[in-house]
């Protein structure tokens, strides 16, 4: 297992409410996991637990345990766990800190003392593989939204984590750009093998290429399973989950095998509408 | 885009250029805009101050950057304005004239740095004068977000002023207290932008506890040895001047040295 | 009313960033404004109440030249709720922050207390109404930036991104509020990227793409549109595509269909005639 979450609650200091609630949950090596939940649902605090973020840099009482790769995050310092678990958050802007794009892919590894010219290697093959040629020697305020998320994904990778988190990586992109960003996550779970937990709204962009979804409401994990189990579930639409608009449109078809098919995709609706039309 | 705001910014923005200047170490430009700033200091008369200078002019324009440092100094003229008047009206036009002199040859060897010295290198090169890494670090961060709070102060300005903030309304004191509803918000979100950049510096192993290595490396040069020894060379010969020659032997110094006007 | 005459913009001489640009907006719309990033989007709303003035032509607001009148006055008419709450919110307690549009705008003590009361309960804050601000949920401090512009009751509303990073039920509660503004006083500007909410939300779409205006019309005839889609970096609605797709097969299957409801019916019938 790449993540072994057993029984964790967190309440943040100087606050008395459980924002996460006894949740045990695994997700294999190489998986495509998406989590999704309402507004302060406590998304975000639950990526944090896991690369050591909470309760190393975010503190608070945290019971039950959160293992990535084999590492306690409560025995381990967020430094460790960076190599281990890459996190990408919302606001891209924020997570470029250097002055220039090759600079700041070469941030991490810099950081844990890696050597020179293994560094270069690293930066030189996520410029090629991300196609960031050009951007090389961009500040950060001159890159467009989509680009800047484009490099702030290449410099956690440059740390070679095995498991990548992403908190609502394209809530502040235009939609052509969030495609894109949620094509290379598939890919870079593809190719790379890399185990993927994405936090996101706008699900039916990337609902074929994803495992499992885990809905996360008030602090408690509600619903978790293949996607079309989960949109299925009628509490999940009522707590404020988009349930995206192909399995909608087919629930209020009168055709009942259409109305029993769960379409991830538009190509999905398609054919089984097809099917049946045929027929 | 360029907005308003950040086109201030622009003057002191490092633009990378493949220019002399620009590859030469960031301590030997240190060096040379330190010394330069010291030769300024040295002298009150017009001419030698004209001759400073004149000397740094080259420098400038090897560096490529001569509209950035007429912006630069055209940002100055208020503050010379202001400089030029109060001395002539107390002291002398001619002691007016050299004050700015004087402010301008400082602003130019201060833009020659900052101009031609990448902002990381900066940091780079504190470190190895032995500087904390926290130290340089935080500057170089300074830096980097220079743009974006200046882009953001402009957006919160906007939002007051959409709902009927008049910055010019009152008083001084109203006036003052004006600002606010922008100064408020600016705060909040330097808070909050603050802790998500700890939280994305955290995840990317900042603060390990492993000696930090860096991808670039600052090599001294020939080339940095030898605008370091010219800066040395001209340093001494310009203090000699100033101490020896002008205090013990000030005949022997030309009359146009002493050059100034007689109002 | 709102009048754009041939308005060109530029920040510095020699780069547009508004281009000849003529524009009607009248009361009783709802307008979406969409374009990919740095389109000059948030340009063009800021020239509706003096943020910006034209560098050549001229917009008109209520027969007035912006040019010739101050953003606070035309604070009165228009609102405009910035994208991210936490870049307008800055008072001690919620109902100094709605009060100050208010004060701002000269209105009398009694007609303050009246509407900050209103406006609080309005919008679901009031058991907040002595806390800080900054107390607040981030849904909670986008209620209140909302409620803070829309007490001056103005008759232009402008809104820019309100769906980022909101959850379903946030976006249902803004659409219906969103409806009370479609009346013969008002109009509504809605800047967004998102598609399936503009689909819903708005009576008519104006596509902006580096500083023109490349598509104005209903939506589900813009949105169905490959090439300006493109252009302006949008994706289409999913139902949209699934029509498109439909009527290439059927071409009677309708193509403008927005709801889930119209497209399950249009989908029903097309199996009953097959049958």
């Amino acid at each position: 297992m790449s993540i072994e979450i057993d029984q964790l609650s967190f309440t943040y200091s100087g606050s008395d409410t459980k924002v996460l609630n006894d949740i045990t949950l695994s997700i294999p090596q190489g998986a495509f996991f998406g989590l999704v939940g309402p507004s302060g649902c406590g998304k975000t605090t639950l990526a944090r637990c896991l690369n050591g973020l909470i309760p190393h840099f975010h503190p608070g009482v945290l019971d039950g345990s959160v293992i990535v790769q084999g590492l306690n995050s409560q025995d381990h310092q967020a430094h460790e766990l960076a190599q281990k678990v890459g996190l990408v958050f919302q606001n891209p802007e924020n997570q470029l800190v250097a002055p220039t794009v090759e600079r700041e892919l070469a941030f991490g590894p810099e950081n844990l003392g890696v050597p020179r010219e293994e560094i270069r290697h690293r930066v030189e093959t996520l410029l090629q593989q991300h196609h960031l040629e050009d951007l090389r020697y961009k500040a950060p305020y001159e890159l467009s939204g989509g680009e800047q998320q484009r490099v702030a994904i290449a410099a956690v990778l440059a740390l070679q984590p095995d498991i990548l988190v992403l908190d609502e990586p394209t809530a502040n992109l235009d939609p052509l750009s969030a495609f894109e960003i949620l094509q290379l996550i598939a890919q870079l779970n593809q190719t790379m093998q890399l185990t993927v937990l994405l936090i996101e709204h706008r699900l039916e962009l990337v609902l074929p290429h994803i495992q499992e979804l885990l809905v996360l409401e008030q602090g408690t994990l509600i619903a978790k399973g293949p996607p079309g189990e989960v949109f299925n579930n009628p509490r999940v639409s009522q707590i404020g989950v988009a349930v995206p608009r192909m399995i909608q449109l087919l629930q209020q078809i009168e055709n009942p095998q259409i109305r029993s098919t769960i379409p991830l995709s538009v190509e999905d609706a398609l054919r089984t509408v097809l099917k049946e039309v045929r027929r | 885009m360029k907005k308003g705001m950040a086109a201030i910014f622009e003057a002191f923005r490092f633009k990378q250029k493949d220019t002399f200047m620009h590859r030469l170490d960031p301590r030997t430009t240190f060096f040379m805009a330190v010394s330069f700033s010291i030769i300024g200091m040295l002298f009150l008369q017009i001419i030698p101050l004209l001759l400073v200078l004149l000397s740094m002019l080259p420098f400038i324009l090897l560096a490529r950057s001569t509209r950035q440092w007429l912006k630069s100094l055209q940002g100055l003229a208020y503050l010379a304005g202001f400089i030029l008047i109060i001395n002539s009206f107390f002291i002398s036009f001619s002691f007016a004239i050299s004050t700015v002199l004087r402010l301008v040859a400082l602003m130019t060897a201060f833009s020659l740095f900052f101009l031609t010295v990448h902002p990381d290198d900066f940091a780079l090169a504190l470190i190895k004068m032995r500087i904390p890494y926290e130290f340089a670090f935080a500057f170089s961060m300074a830096v980097r977000y220079v743009p974006t709070i200046a882009t953001e102060t402009e957006t919160i300005r906007d939002a007051q002023m959409s709902r009927g903030l008049e910055l010019e309304r009152g008083n001084v004191f109203q006036k003052v207290r004006n600002y606010v509803p922008i100064l408020i918000p600016i705060i909040v979100s330097s808070i909050r932008r603050a802790l998500q950049v700890a939280e994305s510096l955290e995840s990317r192993a900042f603060g390990s506890t492993a000696t930090r290595t860096s991808l670039h490396d600052l090599k001294l040069r020939k080339r940095d040895y030898t605008m370091m020894l010219l800066t040395i060379l001209a340093l001494a010969f310009v203090l000699y001047v100033a101490f020896v020659v002008q205090i013990q032997f000030p005949y022997l110094l030309p009359d146009w040295f002493f050059w100034g006007l007689p109002f | 009313m709102i009048i754009f005459e041939n308005v060109g913009f530029e920040f510095e001489p020699g780069h547009p960033v508004l281009r000849n640009l003529s524009l009607e907006l009248e009361p009783g719309q709802v307008v979406g404004l969409m374009g990919e990033n740095g389109a000059g989007k948030t340009t063009l709303v800021k020239q509706i109440n003096g943020l910006l003035k034209p560098t050549t032509g001229t917009v008109y607001v209520d027969g007035i030249d912006t040019r010739e009148t101050s953003t606070a006055q035309l604070a009165r008419k228009i609102g405009f709720v910035f994208q991210n709450a936490d870049h307008q919110l800055f008072a001690d307690t919620l109902q100094a922050e709605v009060a100050f549009a208010l004060r701002n705008l000269d209105f009398s003590k009694d007609e303050i207390d009246d509407r900050v009361a209103r406006y609080l309960e309005l919008f679901e804050l009031t058991r907040y109404q002595d806390q800080s601000p900054f107390l607040l949920s981030g849904g909670e401090r986008k209620r209140l930036a909302l409620a803070s512009v829309l007490c001056v009751e103005p008759q232009i509303l402008i809104l820019d991104e309100p769906t980022q990073a909101q959850d379903a039920l946030q976006k249902e509660k803004l659409l219906t509020f969103m409806d009370t503004f479609r009346d013969p006083e008002h109009i509504l500007l809605l800047v967004t990227h998102d598609v399936e909410f503009a689909v819903k939300a708005v009576d008519r779409l104006l596509v902006l793409s580096q500083g023109q205006l490349i598509a104005d019309g209903l939506p589900t005839h813009i949105l169905s549109n490959p090439r300006i889609l493109d252009r302006a970096r949008l994706l289409p609605p999913q139902l949209t595509q699934l029509a498109h797709q439909l009527a290439k097969e059927f071409p009677n299957f309708p193509t403008d269909v927005t709801t889930i409801a119209a497209a399950a019916e249009a989908v029903n019938q097309l199996l009953r005639r097959q049958r």
